[in-house]
């Protein structure tokens, strides 16, 4: 854990890098596992866009967003992943994805929950996916949601 | 404008900008409905003005708990320009001196100048972005675009060259625009827009409302330096 005033900092003294370059982008997916060591998972996107967004809607989410702001943190979550700051981003990634899982229809057999993160980029004129980080998969049930 | 009818200003614009936030947090987990909450209760105060500064100084506390919550901040640069403004503001309530207020609030407005100029000299020194590349790359394959049809974008080349140097050239020249009052307006009319855009195709709904929260503080600054 970093200290407030390490984290203050680039606040009080920001370096407005915005989109100096255009770095590999996370994606998050996530799978629901027979048992720990299951390899067969049926990974889906977690919290794919939708395919197009009425100006109304825009609009709207000017003054209503939390959705998104919260796939934009999980981004941050997941950039701090592939930095190597683990602990919280992990807790974080799972217990937002277990928040949207619980609500989806339930399936004894698959108890337990992974996430995996793919960084895309681009390689010359094709996109390249890589999948740089799969942590140990959690029990659902064990994920603190509230 | 006085430094003190502009902080005022800059005050009830972020306490405004906070509590649109705060409230997209309410509806998720409890630790953060607390939180989020308290930070509503302050800018309450500090919209009403009763005990100030006091609630100031309280919201200034309470971003550093909420740092620490989310391991830094929870949406990027918006939230770090909000950081950033609440700091100035607490400084300029604080500080004992006249001048060493217009010293902190003047920080805020140079650092929104800044934060244009600099997001410009650092995208033309980038081949990718002069060339368009690297706006097509935002759209092709970045988290930010708000929908499928509009990662389509990234095959307009030439509309994308034409986006690149717009966004680069206001950026660049948006520091001139501070030598005269009718022009800096009209610079800010033009960076609203261009957040505007930025939130709808990005979802950048934050950045919108914390820059505009912080232009009371250059066009202060302007008055100050100019006049």
């Amino acid at each position: 854990m970093r200290s407030p005033l390490t984290l203050l900092l680039p606040a009080l003294i920001p370096s407005w890098n915005f989109f100096d370059v255009i770095a590999p982008s996370p994606r998050v997916e996530y799978a629901r596992l027979r048992s720990i060591g299951d390899t067969a998972g049926d990974w889906k996107a977690f919290r794919p866009k939708p395919q197009r967004l009425s100006p109304l809607e825009m609009l709207t989410r000017l003054v209503w967003n939390p959705r998104w702001n919260e796939s934009l943190f999980l981004v941050s979550c997941a950039e701090r992943l592939g930095d190597d700051e683990t602990a919280h981003s992990e807790a974080e990634i799972f217990k937002r994805i277990a928040a949207d899982v619980v609500r989806e229809p339930q399936d004894a057999e698959r108890p337990w929950l992974c996430f995996r993160v793919i960084f895309v980029s681009r390689v010359g004129e094709a996109l390249v996916d890589e999948v740089q980080y799969q942590p140990a998969p959690r029990l659902l049930s064990g994920i603190a949601v509230a | 404008m006085t430094l003190q009818a502009a902080a005022r200003l800059t005050e009830i614009l972020l306490a405004l900008a906070l509590i649109q936030q705060s409230l997209e947090h309410l509806v998720r987990f409890r630790s953060e409905q607390v939180l989020f909450g308290v930070r509503i209760v302050l800018c309450g105060l500090v919209l009403a003005g009763i005990a100030a500064p006091w609630p100031l100084f309280g919201l200034a506390g309470l971003s550093v708990l909420i740092l620490y919550r989310f391991e830094g901040p929870y949406n990027g640069g918006s939230d770090r320009m909000g950081l950033l403004a609440l700091w100035c503001l607490t400084a300029a309530r604080l500080l004992p001196t006249p001048a060493l207020q217009e010293l902190a609030f003047g920080y805020l407005g140079a650092q929104l100048i800044l934060s244009y100029f600099i997001s410009g000299g650092v995208k033309i020194v980038n081949p990718d972005w002069r060339s368009g590349r690297a706006l097509a790359d935002v759209f092709r394959f970045s988290a930010y675009p708000v929908s499928e049809t509009l990662r389509a974008w990234a095959d307009r080349p030439r509309v994308l060259l034409a986006m690149s140097w717009a966004v680069m050239g206001f950026e660049l020249i948006f520091p001139l625009t501070l030598v005269w009052k009718p022009a800096l307006i009209a610079g800010l009319v033009v960076a609203g827009t261009f957040h505007l855009a930025n939130a709808c195709l990005f979802g950048l709904n934050r950045f919108f409302w914390t820059w505009l929260a912080v232009y009371p503080a250059i066009l202060w600054l302007q008055g100050r330096l100019f006049h």
